[in-house]
């Protein structure tokens, strides 16, 4: 997989095929991916399901941050019940046993707590979402309202250009164009069409 | 890809497209406050103010201002809090259990419900905080921080310790669940945003959201552990808060049949809380394409089940007092249905059991100012199942030399009714700054998509 913040590079080319209707949309990144194409990214405004499998993406590993964080919680929640209430200064309430089953809600909510937050860390580091962050591949301000971009290496040795520029269109692309960087927010454009 | 059912009902009418949802969704946000918005976020300030008020005066001269006394510790403070907690189970019932059974009528109403949910447990929280009587030292009574005299620790043997843990805990992973859910949305808005203000604030909260596939790939795998940790979570939380009840020895609190029940009553009072607000925002927003019949309908039926497990438990409770054999249960619950305060218990009966049963007729169930009334029926229903719990146990204990009679005083109501305020000023400002309905889910449905 190509680093996804290549294109952002100094002078590096990107192909961008903007999408209105996410069915043509997915169907049309899926026949790129399977023609040894690398796609570099897609921006959708809402989750499209099935497109991770037709761009070629591998299984997100959260769920294993999600266990580790858990498993922390776990830790923490019956070791803090333990040295305070068993160890430290055990007290008979009740005459419940100093370590029980009385232990278990806070226990449970402890996981809970450090599941959630645990995860939703991971996610914001893994994505690299900061407060304030400027977003980094705005293409279209219209592909967080009702368009679909897809981002295309341009020298792609599977691919020549006008090829790939004609897939996308036949596919519905409604817009294609070259993107040169030169800088944050900084680039050119090349609007290309239709060879045949 | 979506599948289409031939015989399902459309969830989002009106043939809307993707660049409809956006900007009749984002209209609120990017427009003047409409004069109806002005005059309720007027008012719910003015209860605001009560609120703070109230609670000044409580502070200043402590807990005596409340008409608690000797035996009924807990009259309006501990009714109300755990009536907004109830009310808060809905959000997250809707968000993660709908989720879960992949339910996608849920997809327009999370959000908003989610909101309610956040907004009804800080209401819920006043109480107990203010209960303590001095705040400034109750941070240590509820935190695990050793006391500054030795090493005594809290109590986690105790269920208001379990409580607070676990409220806390719902709070704060509702808040979670709620403000990932929102970043895509106030990405959106962030794009649209034409003033500098506006561009700021957005471009601040979104994070940085492109709505790229990767992303979306890992929001999506985050959203369903969420909703899986969440749903346990849900279900947790009414159930310690019944456990306050449940392992004291008090009659008609000793009951095992308690945390089914109040969880049941907790999705039935939050129910009706989000039906309350719902068909008023629908119809004010205009959003009826959005929140359709359908989903009022499917809300009552809801609202229908778990008013009728509620009053299940209800029968039961009387039927294992009556089995028991144990006289001073026995005693607790004939005294409720016939004692001085048979006035609220039949009130609960009537509210809860009897009245949501109109929903077995169609148009019960589709027309929507009769939904609003109905709503309102059950919030007050199960305000008075939560008051007869507590005051009734309660004023008439073991000791005969403690049976006494209850009634709040204005600063209890004054608090109650600024709660009302607190929730309401949340909401009108939910409703102006952020998405009411959670666009990019809502887009994901639309069945129309040339």
């Amino acid at each position: 997989m190509i680093d996804k913040n290549l294109y952002l590079d100094r002078n590096k080319t990107v192909i961008f095929g903007i999408f209105e209707n996410p069915d043509s949309f997915l169907e049309t990144v899926g026949k790129v991916h399977s023609k040894g194409v690398d796609i570099i990214d897609c921006y959708t405004p809402f989750p499209i399901h099935g497109i991770e499998k037709a761009m070629g993406l591998k299984r997100s590993l959260l769920p294993i941050g999600a266990f580790i964080s858990g498993s922390l919680g776990f830790i923490g929640a019956g070791s803090l019940q333990y040295y305070t209430m068993t160890y430290d200064w055990p007290i008979i309430i009740g005459n419940k046993p100093s370590f029980g089953v009385s232990f278990v809600p806070v226990w449970f909510e402890g996981t809970i707590l450090f599941t959630a937050f645990g995860l939703a860390l991971l996610f914001f580091i893994r994505n690299k979402m900061l407060h304030g962050k400027m977003p980094s591949e705005r293409v279209d301000m219209r592909q967080t309202d009702d368009r679909m971009v897809v981002a295309i290496a341009s020298d792609n040795p599977a691919i020549n250009k006008s090829e790939l520029t004609d897939m996308l269109f036949n596919g519905g692309a409604v817009e294609v164009k070259e993107r040169t960087n030169h800088g944050y927010e900084d680039f050119t454009d090349v609007n290309l069409t239709r060879n045949n | 890809m979506i599948h289409d059912s031939a015989i399902r009902t459309q969830l989002v009418t009106g043939e809307k497209t993707l660049h409809d949802v956006t900007t009749e969704i984002c209209r609120p946000i990017e427009n003047k406050p409409s004069t109806s918005w002005k005059v309720g976020f007027v008012l719910s300030v003015i209860f605001l103010g009560i609120l703070g008020l109230t609670l000044a005066i409580t502070t200043l001269f402590g807990i005596g201002t409340w008409g608690l006394n000797k035996t009924v510790q807990w009259g309006w403070d501990i009714t109300n809090f755990v009536f907004w907690v109830g009310i808060g189970h809905a959000g997250t019932l809707i968000s993660a259990i709908l989720l879960l059974f992949r339910q996608k009528w849920r997809m327009s109403i999370n959000r908003s419900a989610e909101a309610m949910t956040i907004f009804a447990v800080m209401c819920a929280a006043v109480f107990p905080l203010f209960h303590m009587g001095r705040l400034w030292v109750g941070m240590y009574w509820v935190l695990p921080l050793p006391n500054a005299f030795g090493s005594l620790w809290g109590n986690f043997h105790s269920p208001l310790l379990w409580d607070v843990f676990a409220i806390t805990t719902y709070f704060s992973v509702s808040l979670v669940f709620w403000y990932l859910g929102l970043i895509p949305d106030i990405a959106t808005v962030r794009d649209r945003a034409t003033t500098a203000g506006r561009k700021f604030w957005y471009n601040f909260f979104s994070m940085g959201w492109t709505g790229s596939v990767r992303t979306w790939n890992r929001y999506e795998v985050v959203s369903l552990i969420l909703a899986g940790i969440s749903t346990p979570l849900v279900l947790s939380v009414h159930t310690i808060v019944s456990m306050d009840f449940a392992t004291s020895v008090v009659p008609g609190w000793h009951t095992t049949i308690f945390p089914p029940y109040f969880v049941a009553g907790a999705i039935f009072s939050g129910f009706g809380m989000v039906l309350t607000l719902l068909v008023i925002v629908r119809k004010v927003m205009n959003y009826q394409d959005y929140i359709t019949i359908g989903h009022l309908e499917a809300m009552c039926k809801v609202v229908m089940l778990t008013g009728t497990m509620v009053g299940l438990a209800y029968i039961t409770e009387f039927f294992v007092a009556a089995y028991s054999g144990v006289v001073y249960e026995q005693y607790a619950f004939i005294n409720r249905a016939t004692g001085p305060y048979w006035w609220a218990y039949w009130s609960m009966m009537t509210c809860n059991l009897i009245a949501p049963q109109v929903f077995w007729f169609k148009w019960a169930r589709t027309t929507p100012w009769f939904i609003f009334m109905l709503s309102i029926v059950v919030n007050v229903g199960m305000w008075f199942e939560r008051f007869v719990i507590i005051v009734t146990s309660l004023h008439r204990e073991y000791l005969p030399s403690g049976w006494v009679m209850y009634s709040p005083t204005i600063i209890e109501i004054g608090i109650f009714v600024g709660t009302f305020g607190l929730f309401f000023t949340c909401f009108f400002l939910f409703s102006k700054f952020l998405p009411v309905i959670n666009m990019s889910e809502v887009k994901s449905i639309l069945k129309n998509r040339e």
